[in-house]
């Protein structure tokens, strides 16, 4: 479809007899933030290296902004942050990203690094070398690298692995703001809360080949039951959904003093688990 | 353009981790030993009497062959320790993984690092050897037939080796790559002597043999003319004489420049090599 950002078909990744990733098929719609998850091994990343061109598929076929994957010019269009991410530590970020610039072409590159900088939070350091840079700060300057340009469509590969609490918030933030300019986001990440937070759809990878794809609320969601806090604890209670504000009626009708009222939902943290149960 | 862009790196690259200076330094106290040493010899003094100009010129000359022989295994050394990972290690390390995103073909980057490599190696071998030739010069007054030729044949074989190694990296890891290409230098002077020799022994299997290892690797073709732009004509004579006498094989001294056409094979086995490189470059998942 040609409002597809990526449309891939059966793709698949064969490494000898090793079968990377098998029959890899999805749409993500344009301005849509996927989020793509599996544990350890799964074909996450090598997921995201065939969508950019760095690996070539030895099955099936997928398109990236409307053009067959590794297409050269459809490369300007694309943001990518590798999961293993590293910049030449004998240049100053301000520098990474000037060489970034000019393999983009950029007309107003000093604007544009100045942009993607403050965006990152590394404005200030933006003159010091990479080699001074701690791990978080390095994971940002691979933040601001993948931005460059404006991409229409950015591949995150694990963009907080390396961040703390405040730097991770950041990031959220930051994904928020790209899905509000219409910016697609690939967003692969071991941190379910923050694809939950984040993400209009999931894709659940395990052992090479997808197990579930959805919306974030199709996957998880209000499940039958509700915990009730009264005056001597929690009690739970068995009940449909759509039965709870009955239940609570009835529990205030018979005089008792509600304190909390929680419905049972199911988390993708669950839902994750539930899929890839075998590990 | 990208290629522009990728040699400027890897020159940069050299400059700031320190390369260029640490070797510039090394490189400034050989030639004030040499020239220490190249002073002692013109103001000797033997049997009560200062040597000759013409035995100092001679014996200059001779040293001066000496030195290029060296010089041209440090080149080597040089090309394959600098080529190898300027192609592995950003690959081995990931730093290549964004720069490929973007519109970039992998045969800019390899012949990009190639050529930031290869400009590298010149412009040390022009600086280096140009000090040494002028040290000898104004320490003994010798100056050799042709110093520029030499230089530019010492050129051509850190470009060999500069090439073997980034072709290699394209797939190696970097320590694998500069071994190999070292190596193969190694490899293709040891074809020369025997080359030589069987020449020398009218044995024609031990030439051929010779001539396949100089035409796998032609590193050797390109020495020799490097020798031969740095000897006096008397030593090429001295060397046709030996010959013609099947007597004696001395591997620092040859009767004629390499034929054009091995200069040609020189080029295009360059060429062919550097394509080799990309090709399996382009084939490689990252």
């Amino acid at each position: 479809m040609p409002d597809d950002a990526i449309a891939a078909h059966a793709l698949a990744k064969r490494y000898g007899r090793i079968g990377a990733l098998q029959d890899l098929t999805l749409r993500v719609a344009r301005g849509e933030c996927l989020g793509f998850l599996g544990p350890n091994g799964a074909g996450k990343s090598t997921a995201v290296k065939m969508l950019v061109g760095l690996v070539r598929p030895t099955g099936g076929a997928a398109e990236v902004l409307g053009k067959p994957v590794g297409d050269r010019a459809t490369r300007a269009r694309i943001g990518y942050l590798p999961e293993l991410f590293r910049y030449p530590d004998w240049l100053a970020a301000r520098e990474v990203l000037a060489f970034h610039a000019r393999l983009l072409r950029l007309r107003d590159a000093a604007r544009a690094i100045d942009t993607v900088l403050d965006e990152v939070g590394l404005r200030e350091r933006a003159g010091d070398r990479v080699g001074t840079y701690s791990k978080g700060m390095q994971q940002r300057l691979g933040l601001a690298v993948a931005l460059l340009g404006a991409p229409e469509i950015v591949f995150l590969d694990e963009p907080t692995s390396a961040l703390d609490p405040v730097g991770r918030s950041d990031v959220r933030a930051l994904i928020e703001r790209l899905r509000a300019r219409g910016t697609t986001v690939f967003l692969n990440s071991h941190l379910l809360g923050e694809v939950e937070r984040v993400c209009d759809r999931v894709c659940v990878v395990d052992r090479g080949r997808v197990v579930a794809q959805g919306t974030v609320e199709a996957l998880t969601g209000a499940t039958r039951g509700v915990r009730v806090r009264l005056d001597d604890g929690w009690r739970e209670f068995d009940c449909a959904p759509a039965e709870i504000p009955d239940v609570i009626a009835r529990l205030v009708r018979e005089g008792a003093r509600i304190h909390a009222v929680e419905p049972n939902q199911t988390t993708l943290e669950d839902r994750f688990l539930a899929l890839v149960a075998h590990a | 353009m990208n290629v522009v862009l990728f040699a400027v790196l890897t020159l940069r690259e050299l400059v700031r981790r320190r390369l260029v200076a640490a070797v510039a330094l090394l490189t400034l106290v050989i030639v004030a030993f040499t020239a220490w040493g190249l002073h002692r010899l013109a103001t000797a003094v033997v049997d009560g009497a200062p040597i000759a100009d013409a035995g100092v010129r001679g014996t200059a000359a001779g040293i001066v062959i000496m030195l290029a022989f060296l010089f041209s295994f440090v080149v080597a050394l040089g090309a394959a320790l600098v080529g190898a990972p300027a192609m592995a290690e950003s690959i081995a390390n990931g730093e290549i993984l964004a720069v490929l995103a973007r519109p970039v073909r992998r045969a800019e980057v390899v012949l990009g690092r190639w050529l930031g490599t290869v400009l590298a190696l010149a412009f040390y071998i022009a600086v280096a050897g140009g000090l040494e030739l002028l040290v000898v010069r104004v320490t003994t007054g010798y100056v050799p037939p042709q110093p520029l030729t030499a230089l530019a044949y010492l050129a051509g074989v850190a470009a060999v080796v500069t090439t073997a190694a980034i072709a290699l990296a394209a797939r190696l890891p970097a320590l694998a790559a500069g071994i190999v290409s070292a190596l193969l230098f190694g490899l293709a002077w040891i074809g020369g002597i025997v080359e030589a020799i069987g020449l020398a022994l009218g044995n024609a299997r031990l030439a051929d043999a010779g001539t396949i290892v100089a035409l796998i690797f032609p590193t050797d073709a390109l020495w020799r003319g490097a020798l031969y732009a740095l000897q006096p004509a008397v030593f090429g004579a001295l060397a046709a004489n030996a010959n013609a006498n099947g007597t004696v094989v001395n591997p620092f001294s040859v009767t004629s420049p390499p034929p054009p056409a091995l200069i040609a094979w020189a080029c295009g086995w360059v060429v062919a090599v550097l394509a080799a490189g990309v090709a399996a470059f382009r084939t490689r998942d990252l």
